[in-house]
Parts: C-alpha cells; sequence; structure tokens
C-alpha cells in the first residue's frame, strides 16, 4: 500500500497542470472548433504524453493539448475474473457516457477507461473537483471490482454448499453451521 | 429463490386448477421445460380429459436405462399411445379422480414431475447394479474379485441438450454422475470456473459428507472409451463429476437425490445469470454514486435555490 | 436440430405481467409485475418511493451479518435471490420483512435493479427455460425512450445470455391480435389501437407498424375507474356490501353497453327482471346479496358520457378518437378509421364496440355533411368506421406476440447475441417490422 499515496499524488498533481486548457479553434478547418487531443493534425498544440504507473498493470496516461486532456485508466487486473469484471464494469459505464459528460465512449488502446476534458468542461465545471473526481473514481473502481471479485467467490461458495446440503436429507450431509442453523430454527420457532 | 423446482410449475397449476372442480374448460398450451424438454397440455376429445405429453430429447437414451418402465410404474393406468410427435403420454379424466385431497395433490406432483421421472430411469438404474455389485463384492477380498465387479458397471450416456451429456456409471463402492459442460460465453466461463472450484472444495472445507466432487478439463477416466466422448484437448469441454458413495445411495434416499442432481446444470447456470444481475445492480448503484461527485463539480450546483419545509427560499453554499 | 424450441413471449405492464410460449392461445402465467424483497437495512431514503433497493456496499458476509435479524441467507450474502415475484410477492408482502414493489410505472420500467430480478425468477421458477436455448419476444409502451431498450437488451443479453431478442410495441402486437377477427380481410399494422387496461386508456394511432407518436391520446379513466364508480353507486344505495372486490366482481359479470342511456332507464322500470341479485360470501362465512341495478349499464358508460364520473375530464372517448384520427397524417386517416382495434380487459363489454363504432360513425358523417353542405352540391363517398372486436382482446399484446413470435421468420427478425456483441445495446434501437410489409 505503501506506493499508493505518492501514485494518487503524482496523478492529482500532473492532472491539475495539464487542466490548463484555453479556447482554440482549430487551424486546420474554418469555424470547427475540435479537441486537438482527439484530431491530432497540428502537432504544434500537442504537449508530450504522461504515463504515471504504480506499476504495470495500474498506470495513468495524461495525453495533454491546448484545449483538451485524455486521461486513460488502467486497472489492476490480477486474474481472469477481475479482467472479465473490469472490463463489464468499463463496458456499463461508456454505456452511459451521455451522463458522465468527460466520459469517452470507447477507451484508447491498452487502457480500460478514457477521459476527453475539454475547455468547455473547465470552464462549466470546477477544475479541481474535475480532478477530485478523476482520483474518486479511479480508487472507488477498485474497489468495486475487488468487491465483486469477493461477491462472486462468496456467491459460488453459498451455492455450491447450498447444492451439496440443502436440503440436508437429500444429499445426506449436514454441516455444523447446518446444525447450528436448525437449532436456532427451533428456538426462533 | 436458491434451489429451483423439480417439478413443473405450470403443469402444476394447470392441474390443480382443473382438479379443485371447477367447471371443465378446453386446454391446449405448449409448454417448456429446461434442457429443450417440450410439454404439450390438451384435452384433445372432451373437456374432462386432460392429456399430458412431454418430448424429450434424449427420450432413446432413457428407453435404452429403463425410462419405459420407470414412467409406467409412476403413471400405470393413465398411460397412453404417445402424442404425435411428441415421447410420451398420459391421459387424466376428470370424472375418474381420486376422491380424497391427499390424493388427487399427490397426482398432480406426479404428473408435474414427468420430466424428471423419465429422467430418473436411468439413475435408478445404476442404483440397482450398484446394489447387485455390492453384493457381489461382498463376497470377495478387493483383490481377488473377478474383473466385472471390480470395473463396475457399464457407463449410461444421457445426451440430454445439443452439447452436454450426462454420464452415469455405477461401481460396487459408489455412484458416478457425470456432466459435461460448455460455455459460449466468456464472461460465463469465467464465472462457471469459480462456482465450479467452490463445488469441489466444499467438501474439503465445510462438508465432509457430501458427494466427492472433481473438475478436470479432459475426459475423466470412467469415460474413456465411451462413444461420443472426444477429447479435444481445448479445455472447452468440461467434467464435473459427482462421486455419490453409499451414504447416498440407500433405496429411501434414491428418489431425492435423483430429483436432485437432475437439476445441477440448471441451478448451476441459473446461479451464474443470477450473479450477474447483482453485479448489474451493484454497478448501477456504483454509476449513480459517480454521476454523484461529478455534479459536485457544477458550480452552479451550488448557489442553487433551495426551499425548506415551511416553503421559504434561501440560497445555499454561500 | 430439427425441433425448435418455442419463443418466449414476455409482456410486463404496469399492473400485471403477461408470460408464456409463442404459439399459445393464452399467456401461461399472467401475475401482477411486483416484487417483494426483504425489507431494506438502511439506506432507504427517506420514502422517495424511488423505490432504490438497498445495495450493500459490501456483501454481507463481510459485516459479519451485521443485518437485523441475522437471517441465514444475509450470512452467506445471497440476501439479492431472498425475493419473491407476482401473486407469491403480494402473499410474502402482507407478512413481516418484505417489502412490495412495482418496478413498472405507467407503462415504462423505473426500477431496473427488481425488474432484472423480476425477469430473473421469471424465467427460472415460472417459465423454466434456459434463455439461452430460446428467443424473447418483449414488449414495450409507445414512446419508450431508446434508452430504455438498450438497457433491456443488456439486461438480457450479458445477464441471460438470450439466445435473440425483439422487442415489439405493444399497440403494433395488439394489432396483429386482431388478425384473428374474422372481420379482418388484409393483414395491415394500420389501424388505432384503443388499449385500455387497468390505469390508464390510451388511443394509438399505427401507420404502416409504426406509431404515430405525436397523435397518441391517453385518457385518465380505465378499469380501475369503473370499479370506483359502481362501488360509489352501491354505497349510495347502502348495498350490504360495497367492498371493491364485491364491485369489481358486479363490473366484471354484469356490466354492458347499452345504446342509450335515457331508453335502457325506461326499460328497467318496466321490466323488472333486468335487476339482478349478486351473491357475496364475506370474510366472516356470512352471505350476503347484492341487488345490481342500472350500474349494469352505467359503469361503462363513463367511457361515452365521462361527466357521469368525472368532473376534470369530459371528452368523451368516440370524440377523442376522432381527433386522434384527425390529427393524424391525412393520407393514413382511411385507414385508421377503418381499424379500430379494441384490447385489454376494460374493453369487454358486451357492445362496446358496436357503440363505439356507432358514435364515431355519427361525428364523421355529420363532418362528411358539413363539408358536403359548404363545398355546394359535391358528393362525398364516405368512409368506412369498423372497429374490431375479436376473441383475444383481453391479452391483446401477449396474444399479438405469440402470433408473430411462431412465425418462422420471426427469428431472423430477431437481434442474436452476436450481434450485439459486434455492434453494442445500440443495436436495439432499431427492429425490423415483424409481420409488416416484407414479412409475410
Amino acid at each position: 500500500m505503501s506506493t499508493l499515496r505518492p501514485y494518487r499524488n503524482a496523478v492529482r498533481a500532473s492532472l491539475t497542470a495539464a487542466l490548463c486548457l484555453s479556447n482554440f479553434a482549430s487551424q486546420v478547418a474554418e469555424r470547427h472548433n475540435v479537441p486537438e487531443v482527439e484530431a491530432k493534425t497540428s502537432p504544434e498544440l500537442l504537449l508530450n504524453n504522461l504515463v504515471v504507473a504504480r506499476n504495470k498493470d495500474e498506470r495513468v496516461l495524461i495525453e495533454p493539448s491546448i484545449n483538451s486532456v485524455r486521461v486513460s485508466i488502467k486497472v489492476k487486473q490480477a486474474d481472469e475474473i477481475e479482467d472479465i469484471l473490469v472490463h463489464k464494469f468499463s463496458r456499463f459505464l461508456s454505456q452511459r457516457a451521455e451522463s458522465f459528460l468527460i466520459l469517452r465512449r470507447k477507451p484508447i488502446q491498452d487502457y480500460d477507461i478514457s477521459f476527453l476534458i475539454t475547455n468547455t468542461h473547465t470552464e462549466q465545471l470546477l477544475t479541481n473537483k474535475l480532478v477530485d473526481f478523476i482520483l474518486a473514481f479511479m480508487e472507488d473502481v477498485d474497489k468495486e471490482i475487488s468487491e465483486m471479485k469477493l461477491f462472486v467467490n462468496s456467491r459460488a461458495r453459498s451455492v455450491a454448499e447450498t447444492f451439496l446440503v440443502q436440503p440436508e436429507a437429500k444429499l445426506g450431509a449436514i454441516t455444523d453451521r447446518e446444525r447450528g442453523k436448525a437449532r436456532f430454527a427451533g428456538v426462533e420457532g | 429463490m436458491l434451489l429451483l423446482d423439480y417439478q413443473n410449475v405450470l403443469i402444476e397449476a394447470v392441474l390443480t386448477e382443473r382438479f379443485s372442480g371447477a367447471p371443465p374448460v378446453s386446454i391446449d398450451q405448449t409448454v417448456s421445460d429446461f434442457d429443450g424438454v417440450t410439454f404439450h397440455i390438451s384435452t384433445p376429445e372432451t373437456k374432462s380429459k386432460i392429456v399430458v405429453s412431454i418430448q424429450i430429447r434424449c427420450y432413446e437414451d432413457l428407453v435404452r436405462y429403463g425410462a419405459e418402465q420407470v414412467l409406467n410404474r409412476e403413471y400405470g393406468s393413465l398411460v397412453i399411445a404417445p402424442e404425435a410427435g411428441y415421447d410420451f403420454s398420459i391421459q387424466v379424466d376428470l370424472e375418474n379422480l381420486p376422491a380424497d385431497k391427499e390424493a388427487r395433490d399427490e397426482l398432480v406432483r406426479n404428473i408435474s414431475l414427468m420430466k424428471r421421472n423419465a429422467m430418473a430411469a436411468p439413475f435408478e438404474q445404476a442404483y440397482q447394479e450398484h446394489y447387485h455389485l455390492k453384493e457381489e463384492a461382498s463376497k470377495f477380498t478387493s483383490e481377488e474379485a473377478p474383473q466385472g465387479v471390480r470395473e463396475g458397471g457399464e457407463v449410461k450416456a444421457i445426451h440430454y441438450r445439443e452439447e452436454e451429456a450426462i454420464y452415469v456409471k455405477a461401481s460396487h463402492d459408489r455412484v458416478t454422475v457425470i456432466f459435461s459442460t460448455i460455455f459460449r460465453e466468456e464472461t460465463d466461463r469465467v464465472f462457471g470456473k469459480v462456482f465450479i472450484q467452490e463445488f469441489v472444495d466444499a467438501r474439503r472445507r465445510a462438508i465432509q459428507n457430501a458427494p466427492q466432487v472433481l473438475f478436470r478439463n479432459d475426459p475423466p477416466l470412467e469415460l474413456q472409451g465411451v462413444p461420443g466422448v472426444k477429447n479435444t484437448g481445448t479445455g472447452e469441454v468440461g467434467y464435473v463429476t459427482f462421486v455419490l458413495f453409499p451414504r447416498h445411495l440407500t433405496p429411501q434416499r434414491m428418489p431425492d437425490v435423483i430429483s436432485h442432481i437432475q437439476t445441477f446444470r440448471d441451478y448451476f447456470h441459473y446461479h451464474i445469470k443470477a450473479s450477474k444481475a447483482y453485479i448489474h445492480t451493484r454497478m448501477r448503484s456504483r454509476t449513480k454514486d459517480f454521476l454523484q461527485i461529478l455534479r459536485r463539480a457544477r458550480p452552479d450546483s451550488e448557489e442553487k435555490e433551495r426551499k425548506t419545509a415551511s416553503g421559504r427560499t434561501y440560497k445555499a453554499g454561500s | 436440430m430439427a425441433h425448435q424450441t418455442p419463443a418466449v413471449v414476455m409482456d410486463n405492464g404496469t399492473g400485471f405481467s403477461k408470460l408464456g410460449f409463442a404459439g399459445n392461445d393464452s399467456p401461461s402465467f399472467v401475475f401482477p409485475t411486483a416484487i417483494a424483497t426483504k425489507a431494506a437495512q438502511g439506506g432507504g431514503g427517506g420514502g422517495s418511493g424511488s423505490g432504490r433497493p438497498a445495495v450493500a456496499n459490501k456483501p454481507s458476509f463481510l459485516t459479519g451479518g451485521a443485518g437485523p435479524g441475522g437471517h441465514l441467507s444475509m450470512k452467506r450474502g445471497t440476501e439479492d435471490l431472498d425475493f419473491f415475484i407476482g401473486d407469491e410477492a403480494i402473499a410474502a408482502s402482507s407478512g413481516p420483512g418484505y417489502g412490495l414493489h412495482y418496478p413498472i410505472r405507467h407503462g415504462q420500467i423505473e426500477d431496473w435493479d427488481h425488474m432484472e430480478r423480476f425477469w430473473s425468477n421469471s424465467i427460472f421458477k415460472y417459465l423454466r427455460v434456459e434463455p439461452e436455448d430460446h428467443h424473447f419476444l418483449l414488449t414495450e409502451p409507445p414512446l419508450n425512450p431508446p434508452e430504455n431498450r438498450e438497457n433491456t437488451a443488456e439486461i438480457f443479453f450479458e445477464s441471460f445470455n438470450c439466445a435473440g431478442l425483439y422487442i415489439a410495441v405493444q399497440a403494433v402486437l395488439a394489432l396483429a391480435a386482431s388478425w384473428t377477427s374474422s372481420k379482418v380481410q388484409d393483414r395491415s399494422l394500420t389501424g388505432t389501437v384503443i388499449d385500455s387496461g387497468d390505469g390508464v386508456t390510451h388511443v394509438i394511432p399505427v401507420a404502416e407498424g409504426y406509431v404515430i407518436g405525436s397523435s397518441i391520446k391517453s385518457i385518465p379513466i380505465a378499469g380501475r375507474d369503473i370499479t370506483y364508480f359502481v362501488q360509489s353507486l352501491l354505497r349510495d344505495r347502502g348495498e350490504p356490501d360495497s367492498s371493491l372486490k364485491t364491485a369489481q366482481e358486479i363490473k366484471e359479470e354484469y356490466a354492458y353497453v347499452c345504446p342509450d342511456i335515457v331508453k335502457e332507464f325506461a326499460k328497467y322500470d318496466r321490466d323488472s327482471s333486468r335487476f339482478a341479485k349478486h351473491k357475496v360470501m364475506q370474510p366472516g362465512g356470512r352471505q350476503v346479496t347484492v341487488d345490481v341495478g342500472y350500474e349494469r349499464f352505467l359503469a361503462p358508460e363513463i367511457f361515452f358520457n365521462p361527466e357521469i364520473y368525472s368532473s376534470d375530464f369530459l371528452t368523451p372517448l368516440p370524440v377523442v378518437v376522432d381527433n386522434v384520427i384527425q390529427s393524424s397524417p391525412i393520407d393514413v386517416r382511411r385507414g385508421l378509421y377503418k381499424n379500430i382495434v379494441l384490447s385489454g380487459g376494460s374493453t369487454l363489454y358486451k357492445d362496446f364496440g358496436r357503440r363505439l363504432q356507432r358514435d364515431i360513425k355519427q361525428l364523421v358523417d355529420a363532418r362528411i355533411h358539413a363539408s358536403e353542405v359548404r363545398s355546394g352540391g359535391a358528393k362525398s363517398g364516405g368512409l368506412e368506421v369498423q372497429v374490431i372486436t375479436h376473441k383475444r382482446q383481453r391479452h391483446g399484446p401477449w396474444f399479438g406476440g405469440s402470433l408473430l413470435g411462431q412465425t418462422p421468420e420471426f427469428r431472423s427478425y430477431c437481434h442474436t447475441k452476436a450481434e450485439y456483441q459486434e455492434y453494442g445495446p445500440s443495436i436495439v434501437r432499431r427492429f425490423a417490422l415483424l409481420g409488416g410489409p416484407g414479412g409475410s
């Protein structure tokens, strides 16, 4: 856990610095105003990409430009089940990208979730709160994934036990726990 | 709902309603059950004669293992020639029902268990074989038992789904039930793996008396040489083995054990799906939380006019 | 395999869900769209009524079953499976520990968590099918937002892995259900659907299988109002039993539509045999007899003369229907007048269709006559008005679904799991029109 705090601090600092955006019209197409980080038509408007990595499985990619920043998060996936859950969750979120304003519908390659923050966003929303959101998001996604994984494991356990135990007479096995329950049931009843 | 019912709820409901003495009506319903089983409840001749027919994908397999005897035993005089397109039919005459309520309920229950009864045949046969082998084996010590006794009975294969089958094999000290499983979907496969692992571990951890459960990706020893079982080598098909020990094999327990073990596949799949549903619930609530946090970034929301309970307004966040 | 599993048809309405298999002439299960869940532990949010479930932040086995009661399922983290749906839910909610929720409001799904569990139980407990083996036909109300469709698809494909999915608009299915009537010669999907259930009555114009959303009108008079009306009449007369249940029984058994109320009153006064007696068993086991009088024809009359019941809604149903058709595009109006289809339990009164047809015809003829006069001698060819009554009216949308779901081409109209995975949920925004032009 010791690396978590510096990792988060580094993301916070880099993000705050990167979110210094200004309104900038497209140099290529007249009367267009596009996120330069997406369009990538004028190299001079793009800044250097920055990767903050905690380890090889957990990292954040920040792609700044003059009027937009793209933030992509790679969530830790230790095993197959976490992999599936992360995939499911990021799909679920991008399905609802409409209401998330800054969520990109499709994560960029090699990452799980991407955000696109443009100057309109920083004008309408409080920048420091946006940074707060992304950090809270990172934290909560990790938490949610590990909780869901715990859930699947514990559910699998109770499902297996229920099938093998209940109805106890049927497969002929009674656990101590079940015995305890029977006793309690007697008391309550 | 944790466990699945053994009986078909619809047939149960329809017959209970019919048997209660309600005015006769004509019925014509096609009903599905798990594993591609189709029922047909109808009143082809008169409104008082209800025909219930069942169609099972693996009926041929089941007949080979004595399904007809089991069904005849269960339904006796009710059995009629199978309706066209179905494998087995019975007819109930509403004017000729048992007089007492309990017997009627029993009849309803028995009919609603038609699928279970048909599928029970190979298991019952395996039980009988096991009893026989046990008796044989008791005559010998383990070393000198003749080949036939040590090897156990032949493997009964029930191809109950297009890609999946149940195999039952009796030995003198156990009955082995093997389910071949296949997952079409990645998420299900991963979830399934976690679930199966818990089935395997359950015995070691908490429930010493439960049947032993084994899992492997290639056909287990028992299935070697059984037609239709091939080792694809891809690990796509999994084999879940339940080993029923003598304590599960008493004649008293037989009916319940058979009913229960039949539901394994559907139970297993039901819970995988229910888990996914719960995960959706969690994700929905988490998404809501995220939106809440994002909403805090809106500056205008901070100085919105708010109303007190008495209707006065004030400015918040100032 | 030559054998094909029948499609599952589910019509989840605000009040009742109709579930069954395609090809049958009636749904296998009809029960309330209700779910009873374990009472929320905390997090209820002050009775907001939104029915947000108590999602434990972590599975409660972690908290060591700290929830009230210490129920076994809580310790095991399976409390989300501890619920009942349908009639069982109603029964469970009258006992302790369970709260009742209705996940559908005004025809639209409001609570997805509850709905997902409702579906799960419908499929595994009642219908007993493996969703991977079956195609599903679901219904939706007109003007359902496409996001709701996507959410539905997400549940059916991701949670249940269903083989194929088709979502049809209830009104369109109700039109298809009317094909069983002998009056319908061409199987067109153009017509006006009058869908009257328990809570609200909709008048929905459909052209070539597409709902004309801008012209839909709803009327706040439906089954429940008729029951209340009957009840108030019983109370006014001081009948020995005027419970809601009795009122409903009287409504269902005795009510009919008369051609003219004034004449009908006179008939009753001449011939006392028209008054009926209704026997009610009261909870105590006592039997009382309730007189049934004018409410026999007055009850459904509130559709035609709303002023006798309501003071804020005064437009009679025939006028609403006429207005709806008049506000639809001019080139489909003829088809809409010719094929007015009834659907739902509150359209089952005897002669309801006949009266409606007569009243609409009068309105139409009066307008034609007026324009003939104005044009100075031009003759109109007339306009055919036809109200279709048929046997499957009660579960019209479900039956229409059953009818279409058994056609051989149904499967090719469904979206499959593979398609869903390739294009994502937005694929269900579009469905080829089942039974429409191009279909057979």
